[in-house]
């Protein structure tokens, strides 16, 4: 972290400070930083708040899980061929550009109220990200490396494992982050479903049922660090794994 | 002579355009022969055929052209090395390819790493290297099958003048120790005079020869050579029969 990372966080307070310090909204609906963040202290030493970060938690990796376990190799597979991803492009097209919560009713009643359905419609609209840009990354990786490899006897099988996969590395990266983010909100959001036990979603229309506003910007808050924090991991693994990436 | 590979009446159309019509030539058996001659004249199609990269429209080519034994040295270095693997393993890869057992393979990198291995880190990335020393890598790369025919294509364009020569070489210090069959492509007179036993000069489309000059200079050629009284006269020779049929 340099300097300048710091500016961004530190105008955001300030902002947040001056705003409710003097007393440009009414403090019901905006509380300043000070009385949010002892509510997220309150929050945290009170073991309120920790159960419901550890179950969006493990909804939004088992979503992710899923998700990359089928999208992966199915984009591989469908990104072998020009003509095979063509003719299942609409299909693909369809999903991705059909909002996923519009989705949500239909998963309750195939998953039910519980993890099942909130997991399962992150995971589809997820898996439907990354096969998009897994085929992509294949049909248009360059081929030039290909070349050189067929003219040193690979066959296709050498072909696909020691060039044409990581070629298409870096457009899978950037499906997993944007799925990533995808399933992030799909979570939080379907959390605030009726039927939910826990999770940040589920405190958040909480706190708000009970107009406890700085609760709710308390849960909203650790929702954003959570989410900051994932992002973060993937992007530093990103850069770690294609490290010949603009090279 | 004894031909290593022949073209006959060998025929090759872009769109519209007549590339080869009818078109002959002979690679002697153990020799540098260079394809010289204006841009357009095709003589990086022609490697293309050889090496079945691309189809011919008609003809016949004669001798034995197997993935495994001939290798192909590339002009644009940078995009045929692999940037996700190591030096080591770049150059390694064609055997790997081949499903040589890991003994061989690293018995042959320690044979090269004999003499090459000063010239760049090993263990590195492609990237981190310096142009010229990328182009090393790939013609280790080449060179670790021991193949008996090799194909080069304008090596020495991107390279300053310095690993111009070191690369020549290279190339020439495996030449005498293997006696390959080596076809060159360059539109650089220095490069073909150098390295080459014939020069072939292309004239423009329809591609027809438009001489072969022999260079009878012996080798080793050093620095010096390229100073010599029959370097400047082999040379003329070239750029001669290169100008009688290019209108220049």
């Amino acid at each position: 972290m340099t300097r300048h990372h710091y500016v961004g966080p530190t105008l955001l307070l300030a902002t947040w400070g001056g705003v409710a310090g003097f007393g440009l909204v009414d403090p019901f609906f905006l509380p300043g930083p000070l009385e949010t963040f002892t509510k997220i202290t309150e929050l945290i030493s009170e073991q309120v708040i920790l159960p419901d970060i550890l179950a969006t938690l493990g909804r939004i990796l088992s979503a992710f899980a899923i998700s990359t376990c089928i999208g992966v190799p199915l984009g591989l597979l469908l990104g072998q061929s020009e003509r095979v991803y063509r003719s299942i492009e609409f299909v693909v097209d369809f999903f991705r550009s059909t909002p996923a919560l519009a989705l949500f009713p239909l998963f309750l009643i195939l998953f039910g109220v519980g993890d099942a359905s909130k997991i399962a419609v992150a995971a589809f609209s997820a898996t439907i990200l990354i096969v998009f840009n897994v085929a992509y990354g294949l049909m248009h990786s360059r081929k030039s490396r290909l070349v050189a490899a067929k003219l040193m006897g690979a066959n296709n099988l050498q072909r696909f494992v020691h060039i044409l996969f990581w070629e298409s590395l870096p457009q899978t990266f950037v499906g997993l982050r944007n799925s990533m983010s995808w399933i992030i909100a799909i979570i939080i959001v379907t959390e605030m479903f009726v039927g939910t036990q826990s999770g940040l979603g589920h405190k958040i229309i909480d706190y708000q049922i009970t107009y406890d506003v700085p609760g709710v910007y308390a849960a909203i808050l650790i929702a954003g660090v959570l989410g900051y924090l994932i992002n973060l991991l993937l992007a530093i693994t990103d850069r770690r794994m294609i490290h010949w990436a603009h090279r | 002579m004894i031909e290593r590979i022949t073209i006959t009446g060998l025929k090759k159309r872009f769109d519209n355009v007549e590339l080869y019509e009818n078109f002959h030539l002979a690679f002697e058996q153990g020799k540098i022969t260079t394809l010289f001659g204006p841009n357009g004249s095709g003589k990086s199609t022609l490697l293309n055929i050889l090496s079945g990269l691309e189809e011919k429209d008609d003809g016949v080519i004669t001798g034995e052209i197997h993935p495994h034994t001939f290798s192909y040295i590339f002009q644009n270095y940078r995009e045929s090395l692999l940037p996700w693997k190591r030096n080591r393993e770049n150059i390694a890869l064609p055997l790997v390819f081949q499903k040589k057992d890991p003994a061989f393979i690293e018995d042959r990198l320690q044979e090269l790493e004999g003499t090459f291995g000063d010239a760049f880190d090993w263990n590195a990335y492609p990237y981190q290297l310096s142009g010229g020393q990328q182009q090393c890598v790939a013609f280790l790369r080449a060179i670790i099958t021991k193949p008996t025919l090799l194909f080069i294509d304008e090596p020495f364009s991107a390279l300053d003048y310095a690993n111009n020569l070191k690369l020549r070489e290279y190339i020439q210090t495996y030449y005498l120790a293997h006696t390959p069959t080596v076809i060159l492509v360059t539109h650089n007179v220095e490069e073909a005079v150098h390295l080459s036993h014939s020069i072939v000069v292309l004239s423009p489309r329809p591609t027809g020869v438009a001489a072969r000059v022999p260079n009878p200079i012996p080798f080793p050629r050093s620095f010096a050579t390229l100073t010599s009284q029959e370097f400047h006269a082999t040379k003329s020779e070239v750029l001669n029969a290169f100008r009688g049929c290019s209108a220049v």
